[in-house]
C-alpha cells in the first residue's frame, strides 16, 4: 500500500498523506508497548535520546568527582580525598568526561538529528545503533560498578602510560578495568560513525546533494570518518596494554626488545584527532545555530566545508605535540610545532565567516545564540594557549603543569561544551515539543560562563607558578592556596549553573510553553515535521532543491511519494547527486542487539581475568549474531509481505 | 493552504541492489575500513619495534617457518574462485549457484582456520618471549579475527540459503559478504610477508 496525499499542507512543512495512512504509519514504524517494547526499539531517535540522557548522567557523575577535586585542592594540606581516592577521581573524571560523555553525546546528537535533516525516517542500520547503545552503557556501567564495589576504579590517568599503567606498577585490576572499559565505548563509537556516514551517504532525501548538505551534517560525516581511523589506535593499544597484564607480553618492556614510546604514540595517534572528534560536531551546532539566529545562511558554505574537512585531516597530524618531553629528534619538534599552528587557520576561517554571517544577519540574542558568542570567546582564550604550546621551548617549561590543564579545558569546554548547550537549548524543543524558559536559561548560561572562567583561568597562573596536576595536595609556602580557592569557588558556580539547567528541564517538561514546529524559523528539514518528531520523522520524503530547504519552501515543500506505509520502506539515492535509487526494508524491533551487546560484555569482562573468556565469549558472540541475522525473527506482518514480493526461487 | 506538490514516485523502484548502491555494501567498506586501520597498526607496530633493535629476530630467536604461511596463501587464493563465483551467482539471483559455491567457500574456510593454528606454531617464538614475539603474534591474531569472523558469517550464509526463510536481500548480502572476503584475503597477503617473510631480510 502506497501514500496517497492530501492536499492539506503548513507553511515550510511536509506535507501529509490521508489521516487513515497516516495512522498505518504510525502502526508501522512505532516501538512495541510497555518496557519489553522500549528494549527492543531499534527507533533512531529512542536510541540516541537514550544515549544522550546516559551520556548526561556519566557528565554528572564526572562533574561530581570534578568538585571532590576542586574541594579537595581548596586550601594546602586538606585531608578530604587521600592519594589513592585522589587518583582514581582524576582518572575516571577524564575517562568519563573523554570516553562517556563528549564523543558518545556528540554521536548521540548526530544519530538523532542526522536522520531528521536529510530527511529520511531511521539511521541506516537501526539494529547495529541499538547495539552501539547498549554497548556504551555496559561499559560506563562496567567501569563504575568495578570502581565502588570492587574498589577497581582505574588511577592511573586518562592516558594510561605504562610503565606506571603495566603488572609491576599497577598490580591488580584498575588498569585492566580502564583498559577494557574504554574498548567498550569504542564499539559503539565506531558503530555510530559507520552509521552517520552510510546514512548520509545513501538516505538523503531525493535532491539533498553534497552541496546542499547542512553544514552541521558535515561535520558529523567529518567526525564519523575521524572516528573510524582514530578509534581503531586505541582498540589496538588498550588490547596490547590488555594482553601486556594478562598474558605477558612485551610490547611496552624495554628489557625484552619493547618500547614504553609505543604507546605514547599509539595512544596519541587516537589522543589528539580525539579532541577534534569531540570539537568538530560542535563546530556544526554553532553553524546551525548562527544560521537560524541571525537569518541568513552561514557565509562561505564552501571554505566552511572545506575547514571541516581540513581540520579533520591535519587532526592526525600532530599527536606527537603531546611528546615533546620524550626526547623526539629535533625534526619532528620542528614538523609537530608547525603542524599544531596550521591546525588554527581552519578554525580561524570558520571564526571569521560566523563573525561575517552575524555582521550580515539580524542576529537574536536568545540563550541559544548566546552560548555561541560564549563559546567564541573561551574557544579562542583556548585556542591562543594552544598556539602557546604548540612552541617546543615553552610546551617544555608547562609540560604537565596546572598551565596544560588551563589550556584543555578552555579548549574542550569553550568548543564543545559551549556549543552543545547552545544546541540544546536549540534542540530541546524539536525533542520534546516544548520550550525551555528564556530566563532561566540566561542565568544558566552566565552562571556557566563566569564560573568556568572563575574555575580554569587561574590555573594557567598556577601552571607559570609551577603546579603539577594530578596532585593531590600542596604545602602553604607555595603560595597556591588563593588561586586554588577561586577556582573551587569557580567550580561551585558551575555546578549551580549544571542545576539550573536540570531545574530548566525538569519546569520546561511540566508546563513549558508549546513549541510549535518550527519555533525559531530555522531552515533544516527536521524542523519541516512535528515537534516532537512522529516514529516516521516523514509521512512523505521531503524533496530538496537547494540550502535551507525550509526557508525556500514557505508554502511546504515538494515531496516524494510511493513508499509503503505498511512495512518499514526507507529511500536510498545515488552518493553525489542525491538521485532515487532504491527502496530498502528497514528492521522491526528487536532484542538481539541487547544479547549481542550482554555476549560482548560477558567476553570482554572475563576476559579482564583469564584468557579463556575468549573461549567463552566468542560462542556467546557468534549465537548472538545468528539470532541477529536470521531472517526468522522478522516479524509475520511484514513476512507476509515478503512473501508476497519474493522472486527468488528456493524451491530445490 | 496550497495543495502539496508531488515531484515523484518511489513505487517502482527496486528493493534489491548490489554493490555502492546497497546499504550493506557500504557498511562493509566502513567494516573494512576499521579492520584495515587495525591491521594497517599493527603492522606499524611490527616495524617499530623492529627499527628500535640492532637484530631482528633478536639474538637466540629462531626465524619463523614458512610452510604453513605459504599453504595458508595458497589457500586463500584458490579460495577467491568459489567466492567470486558466488558473488556473480548471487547478482544474477542464481540461488543453485549461490548454494554450491558458498559450501565451496565454507569448506575453504574451515581449512583456512585450521592452518591458522599451524601458522601460529610457524612462528617458532611465544608471545611472552619478548617484543618480536609479541608483535608477531599480535600481527596474526589481529588477523585471526577477521578470518573468525568471516568463517562465522560465510557458514550463516551457506545455511540462510538453505533456508526456506531466504529472501532477496540476504542474497545481495552474499555479495557483500564475497567483498570482505576478498579484503580478509588480500590483506593476509601483505600480512604474511611481513611477519614470516621479513625477518629473512634482516
Amino acid at each position: 500500500m502506497t501514500a496517497t496525499v492530501a492536499p492539506t499542507v503548513g507553511p515550510g512543512r511536509v506535507p501529509e498523506p490521508l489521516p487513515e495512512l497516516i495512522g498505518q504509519l504510525e502502526q508501522t514504524w512505532r516501538d512495541e508497548p510497555g518496557i519489553l517494547g522500549w528494549i527492543k526499539s531499534v527507533d533512531h531517535k529512542s536510541i540516541a535520546l537514550r544515549y544522550m540522557i546516559t551520556a548526561f548522567v556519566f557528565f554528572l557523575l564526572a562533574g561530581l568527582q570534578a568538585l571532590g577535586m576542586r574541594a579537595q585542592l581548596a586550601r594546602p594540606e586538606n585531608t578530604l580525598l587521600g592519594p589513592d581516592l585522589y587518583n582514581q577521581f582524576f582518572t575516571v573524571h577524564g575517562t568519563t568526561m573523554m570516553f562517556l560523555f563528549a564523543v558518545p553525546v556528540m554521536q548521540a546528537v548526530g544519530l538523532y538529528f542526522v536522520p531528521m535533516m536529510v530527511g529520511t525516517r531511521n539511521v541506516a542500520f537501526p539494529k547495529l545503533n541499538a547495539y552501539g547503545y547498549w554497548t556504551y552503557l555496559f561499559g560506563g556501567l562496567f567501569i563504575y560498578a568495578e570502581w565502588w564495589f570492587l574498589n577497581s576504579g582505574p588511577d592511573v590517568g586518562w592516558f594510561s602510560y605504562v610503565p606506571l599503567a603495566n603488572s609491576v606498577f599497577t598490580p591488580g585490576k584498575r588498569a585492566d578495568v580502564w583498559a577494557q572499559g574504554v574498548t567498550f565505548t569504542e564499539i559503539a563509537s565506531l558503530a555510530a560513525a559507520v552509521e552517520i556516514i552510510v546514512t548520509v551517504f545513501k538516505l538523503r532525501a531525493p535532491g539533498m546533494t553534497l552541496n546542499r548538505l547542512p553544514l552541521f551534517v558535515w561535520a558529523m560525516v567529518v567526525q564519523s570518518f575521524m572516528v573510524l581511523f582514530a578509534m581503531p589506535w586505541v582498540a589496538t593499544a588498550t588490547q596490547f596494554l590488555a594482553w601486556e597484564r594478562l598474558v605477558s607480553t612485551h610490547f611496552f618492556d624495554p628489557t625484552r626488545g619493547g618500547d614504553p614510546l609505543l604507546w605514547q604514540h599509539l595512544f596519541w595517534f587516537f589522543g589528539h584527532p580525539e579532541v577534534y572528534i569531540i570539537f568538530v560536531p560542535a563546530l556544526g551546532m554553532v553553524s546551525s545555530v548562527v544560521t537560524a539566529f541571525t537569518r541568513r545562511h552561514v557565509f562561505g558554505y564552501p571554505a566552511m566545508v572545506l575547514s571541516l574537512i581540513s581540520t579533520g585531516v591535519l587532526g592526525f597530524g600532530l599527536w606527537v605535540h603531546h611528546m615533546f618531553a620524550t626526547g623526539i629528534p629535533q625534526l619532528s619538534e620542528s614538523f609537530f610545532t608547525a603542524a599544531s599552528m596550521v591546525i588554527a587557520i581552519p578554525t580561524g576561517v570558520q571564526i571569521f565567516c560566523w563573525i561575517a554571517t552575524i555582521w550580515d544577519g539580524r542576529p537574536r540574542f536568545t540563550v541559544p545564540f548566546l552560548w555561541v558568542i560564549g563559546f567564541v570567546v573561551v574557544f579562542i582564550i583556548g585556542g591562543f594557549s594552544g598556539v602557546m604550546v604548540a612552541s617546543v621551548p615553552f610546551d617544555r617549561q608547562v609540560h604537565d603543569s596546572y598551565f596544560i590543564v588551563a589550556h584543555f579545558h578552555y579548549v574542550l569546554i569553550g568548543g564543545a561544551v559551549f556549543p552543545l548547550l547552545g544546541a540544546f537549548y536549540y534542540w530541546f524543543p524539536k525533542v520534546t515539543g516544548r520550550m525551555l524558559g528564556e530566563r532561566l536559561g540566561r542565568w544558566q548560561f552566565w552562571l556557566f560562563f563566569i564560573g568556568m572562567n572563575l574555575t580554569f583561568f587561574p590555573m594557567h597562573q598556577l601552571g607559570f607558578e609551577g603546579m603539577p596536576r594530578r596532585v593531590y595536595t600542596y604545602l602553604p609556602e607555595t603560595g597556591w592556596g588563593p588561586l586554588n580557592l577561586l577556582a573551587s569557588i569557580g567550580a561551585a558556580t558551575l555546578a549551580v549553573s549544571v542545576i539550573l539547567l536540570i531545574v530548566n528541564v525538569w519546569s520546561s517538561l511540566r508546563r513549558g510553553l508549546p513549541a510549535g514546529d518550527n519555533p525559531w524559523d530555522a531552515d533544516t528539514l527536521e524542523w519541516a515535521t512535528t515537534s516532537p518528531p512522529r516514529p516516521y520523522n516523514f509521512a512523505l520524503i521531503p524533496v530538496v532543491d537547494g540550502r535551507g530547504p525550509v526557508w525556500r519552501h514557505p508554502e511546504g515543500l515538494p515531496v516524494f511519494g510511493g513508499l509503503r506505509t505498511d512495512v518499514r520502506d526507507v529511500l536510498l539515492t545515488t552518493l553525489l547527486d542525491a538521485e532515487p535509487d532504491s527502496r530498502h526494508r528497514h528492521p522491526v524491533p528487536t532484542i538481539w542487539p541487547l544479547h549481542a551487546a550482554i555476549a560482548t560484555t560477558i567476553t570482554f569482562v572475563s576476559l579482564i581475568y583469564t584468557p579463556w573468556g575468549a573461549v567463552v565469549g566468542f560462542p556467546l558472540l557468534f549465537i548472538a549474531f545468528v539470532g541477529w541475522a536470521w531472517p526468522r525473527g522478522r516479524d509475520h506482518r511484514e513476512q507476509q509481505v515478503i512473501e508476497a514480493e519474493r522472486p527468488v526461487e528456493v524451491a530445490s | 493552504m496550497t495543495g502539496p506538490r508531488v515531484v515523484g514516485s518511489a513505487a517502482n523502484l527496486p528493493t534489491t541492489t548490489f554493490g555502492h548502491r546497497s546499504l550493506v555494501w557500504w557498511g562493509t567498506v566502513g567494516f573494512m575500513l576499521i579492520e584495515g586501520t587495525t591491521l594497517f597498526i599493527c603492522a606499524a607496530s611490527y616495524f617499530y619495534l623492529h627499527h628500535r633493535v640492532s637484530s631482528w629476530p633478536p639474538a637466540g630467536t629462531p626465524r619463523p617457518s614458512l610452510l604453513a604461511p605459504a599453504v595458508q596463501v595458497v589457500l586463500m587464493l584458490l579460495s577467491i574462485i568459489p567466492v567470486a563465483k558466488a558473488d556473480r551467482a548471487a547478482r544474477q539471483l542464481d540461488v543453485a549457484g549461490v548454494r554450491v559455491n558458498l559450501v565451496l567457500a565454507s569448506l575453504f574456510a574451515i581449512a583456512m582456520c585450521v592452518v591458522r593454528g599451524f601458522e601460529f606454531a610457524a612462528l617458532n617464538v611465544r608471545w611472552d618471549t619478548n617484543a618480536y614475539g609479541s608483535i608477531a603474534w599480535a600481527n596474526v591474531v589481529a588477523h585471526g579475527t577477521l578470518l573468525l569472523l568471516e568463517t562465522a558469517e560465510t557458514l550463516v550464509f551457506t545455511a540462510l540459503v538453505f533456508s526456506p526463510n531466504l529472501e532477496q536481500r540476504d542474497i545481495a548480502g552474499v555479495s557483500d559478504n564475497s567483498l570482505y572476503w576478498y579484503f580478509m584475503t588480500g590483506s593476509w597477503v601483505i600480512l604474511a610477508a611481513i611477519v614470516y617473510l621479513s625477518p629473512y631480510l634482516s
